[in-house]
């Protein structure tokens, strides 16, 4: 999975995860069959459970609370047969399901796509397929120094700490984390600034110019047929063929 | 031959601060490695800002000859290549080979010199082998080194640098003076590290309120005890016995 072109694996993700939103919103059985891609790629990859698990739940909980709005919202009843199983629930549970489902198989074939791939050749890979190269450049500085904003703002959190000796009441709370929020922001525009001289300073005149090769091969060829036979087998299913 | 670095009456301020620079004028040749020393917010950033093309005021800056105007601002950046103080600010590309190879390609270079260039550069501040690594995952020292690299790979006449010792400690200081004494570029250094500037540099510039104070060798300049202190310096330790006010 690593040797992969990063294109082919990047288009295969997009593929896979519009086939599973498009998917009619109730259908968990056929969710639970598209699992099959993502935990092939994981396995392929040798992506470890307890990663992928930890990062599906860092997200999980916007998800989670949108789902379990759907389970309010429709309060049918539909009668569920999944195999030799057979019971009864709301359409609303079906719903929540059916969401929580996606959002766990789509995440899990973007963790696929992102553990088994350097982030430098995703980006290169984006910028072949044709993406916009001040999108591309704009990720790559996301990338680049989400480290140190998270760094500074660690930093800020420790100096807060180390001089909060009781607690303040919420409304100094705010007061004192828009404060820091509206420093960061400042800090960030200034060092804006300075990687923009930086880049003048060493001829950047608003193209990106890139030395990576890429070249597909017959893995990669193996790879987007397998992705297609498994996408048109689940085509066909969902159409009941 | 025209000279390194050209300043003629150059003059600078901010709406809100008032002048940062006053009618500054020096001159540097060719291969000297000149320490702009001075307290914090003495304007030495701000000159090397100005020899960059980065700020525009009154007066000249001729750099290798050509004026320092916006005009001619790719061509004098071709030839004086800027290390800010953050390394972090200098290093934006996802790895340090795509960093290092990042001028270069902004010079319309052929790839196979674009890859010669930035693997020799980086092999010359002791780099080899770590040209995968993103520059985040790099320490203090072969931070700043990688800095050097990304100016080195465009192959200028000049290298300015901005408190290049800050935050490194005496090893990593030792090996960057070690790196930057043994290149042959023309080097103007802006710190208010007195040891590093006596280390490396021949030649002191003295600037405070915006003004040149002192400009000679830097033995003379920093060895005057009571110079330094009126301008908030020390006298680094190698000079203190050469010091008239010792």
């Amino acid at each position: 999975m690593h040797r992969l072109d990063s294109r082919t694996k990047l288009l295969a993700t997009i593929a896979f995860t519009m086939f599973v939103i498009a998917l009619p919103p109730a259908s968990v059985s056929m969710v639970i069959c598209a699992a099959v891609w993502p935990v092939a790629i994981l396995v392929a990859g040798r992506v470890p459970p307890g990663f992928v698990i930890r990062h599906i739940l860092i997200v999980s909980p916007f998800v989670a609370v949108l789902a379990a709005w759907t389970a309010f919202y429709d309060r049918s009843m539909v009668h569920v047969v999944f195999g030799p199983f057979a019971f009864v629930t709301s359409g609303g549970a079906l719903r929540c399901a059916g969401i929580i489902g996606r959002f766990v198989v789509t995440m899990a074939a973007l963790i696929g796509l992102v553990a088994t791939t350097r982030f430098t050749d995703l980006l290169a890979g984006m910028a072949r397929l044709g993406l916009p190269g001040i999108l591309v450049m704009q990720l790559g500085f996301l990338h680049r120094y989400i480290f140190l904003l998270i760094d500074r703002a660690e930093h800020m959190l420790r100096a807060r700490a180390g001089r909060k000796l009781r607690n303040l009441g919420l409304r100094q709370e705010l007061k004192t984390a828009a404060a820091m929020i509206g420093t960061l922001c400042l800090n960030s525009i200034e060092m804006a600034w300075r990687i923009s001289t930086a880049m003048q300073a060493r001829g950047f005149d608003g193209r990106l110019h890139t030395l990576k090769e890429m070249r597909l091969g017959r893995n990669d060829g193996v790879f987007a047929g397998a992705t297609a036979i498994f996408l048109l087998g689940l085509y066909l299913l969902a159409r009941g063929v | 031959m025209a000279q390194a670095v050209e300043v003629r009456g150059f003059t600078f301020g901010y709406t809100d601060t008032g002048a940062v620079l006053t009618d500054i004028t020096l001159s540097i040749e060719h291969g000297e490695k000149v320490a702009l020393i001075g307290p914090n917010g003495a304007g030495k950033s701000t000159l090397l800002l100005a020899m960059s093309v980065f700020i525009q005021g009154s007066g000249t800056i001729l750099i290798d000859g050509i004026e320092a105007t916006r005009k001619n601002a790719k061509e004098v950046r071709s030839v004086i290549g800027s290390v800010l103080q953050n390394p972090d600010e200098q290093l934006f590309m996802p790895t340090l080979f795509e960093d290092v190879a990042f001028g270069p390609m902004n010079m319309g270079l052929s790839r196979q010199e674009v890859v010669a260039r930035s693997m020799r550069a980086i092999a010359t501040v002791g780099l080899a082998g770590m040209e995968d690594r993103p520059p985040h995952h790099l320490s203090a020292g072969q931070k700043r080194a990688a800095a050097v690299a990304t100016i080195l790979s465009m192959s200028p006449k000049i290298i300015t640098m901005d408190e290049p010792d800050t935050s490194l400690d005496p090893r990593s200081r030792n090996n960057l003076i070690a790196l930057l004494a043994s290149l042959e570029q023309t080097f103007i250094i802006a710190t208010c590290s007195m040891e590093f500037a006596a280390a490396l540099c021949s030649r002191a510039i003295l600037i405070d309120g915006g003004r040149v104070i002192a400009d000679g060798p830097a033995a003379l300049v920093m060895s005057d005890a009571e110079l330094m202190r009126a301008h908030g310096l020390e006298t680094p330790a190698a000079f203190r016995d050469r010091s008239p006010n010792h």
